[in-house]
């Protein structure tokens, strides 16, 4: 099981600069569906991977679904020369984005998110438009119940906006 | 990239789908707050978890 606020505290409280995307994303804007782990766009900034690398170390971050004993070294090297990495940690389930399908890397998403205040830490969170746009661009037929879910909470939220007094 | 301001152009597979959304549990959870989303998905994983065990356990009974 993924400890979210724990990952999310960890993420924040280590000043590593990542805009939180998908299901966990999705569920910080108000949906309801299930997610198993914590998705985020990282910034690829060699001081970036140092801090990202500092700070996970601690939690035995391995690939995911690897067999053990592979040489999997956990360094900034490791970062630099791959992109996207789907890691198990002590702490649950965390995927590493270089970029995203339809939206690109951290330094493009940055308009596109917002800053929120999670258990009491600063982080930036993907907008719902700009997750929806990424659902759809991705197009996967098993986003497709999602994607339905991330449009209709968006149509309650302007329905909630326009209702506001 | 599109406007993200813009509202989205309609899918109609999305639009089926969206048929089978259940708003009051968008607007219950609209209501609260952000921490409160992530504790509440927190306790729906946990619950899942204990459900898949005991499924588990209730196969391995039978066998």
């Amino acid at each position: 099981m993924t400890d979210f606020k724990q990952l999310l505290h960890l993420l924040s409280a280590s000043k590593i600069d990542f805009i939180l995307v998908g299901g966990m994303a999705a569920t910080v804007h108000g949906a309801t569906r299930l997610t198993q782990d914590v998705d985020i766009v990282y910034s690829r900034a060699g001081t970036n991977l140092e801090r990202l690398v500092a700070a996970l170390a601690p939690y035995q971050p391995y690939l995911r679904g690897a067999p053990p004993g592979l040489p999997f070294r956990w360094d900034a090297e490791t970062l630099e020369r791959g992109l996207n990495f789907t890691l198990t940690t002590t702490l649950g389930d965390l995927d590493l984005l270089g970029e995203i399908t339809g939206g690109g890397g951290y330094d493009d998403l940055v308009s596109r998110s917002s800053l929120i205040e999670v258990f009491g830490e600063a982080c930036r969170c993907l907008d719902l438009p700009a997750l929806i746009q990424g659902k759809r661009a991705a197009g996967r037929p098993r986003d497709l119940e999602a994607l339905a879910e991330l449009e209709a909470l968006l149509e309650e939220r302007r329905r909630l906006d326009s209702t506001d007094p | 990239m599109p406007d993200p301001d813009l509202p989205p152009p309609s899918d109609p597979v999305v639009e089926l789908y969206k048929q089978g959304v259940d708003r009051t549990l968008l607007r219950q959870n609209l209501r609260r707050s952000v921490d409160e989303r992530i504790l509440n998905l927190m306790d729906l994983q946990k619950l899942a978890e204990e459900l898949r065990r005991a499924g588990q356990r209730s196969r391995e009974r039978r066998q």
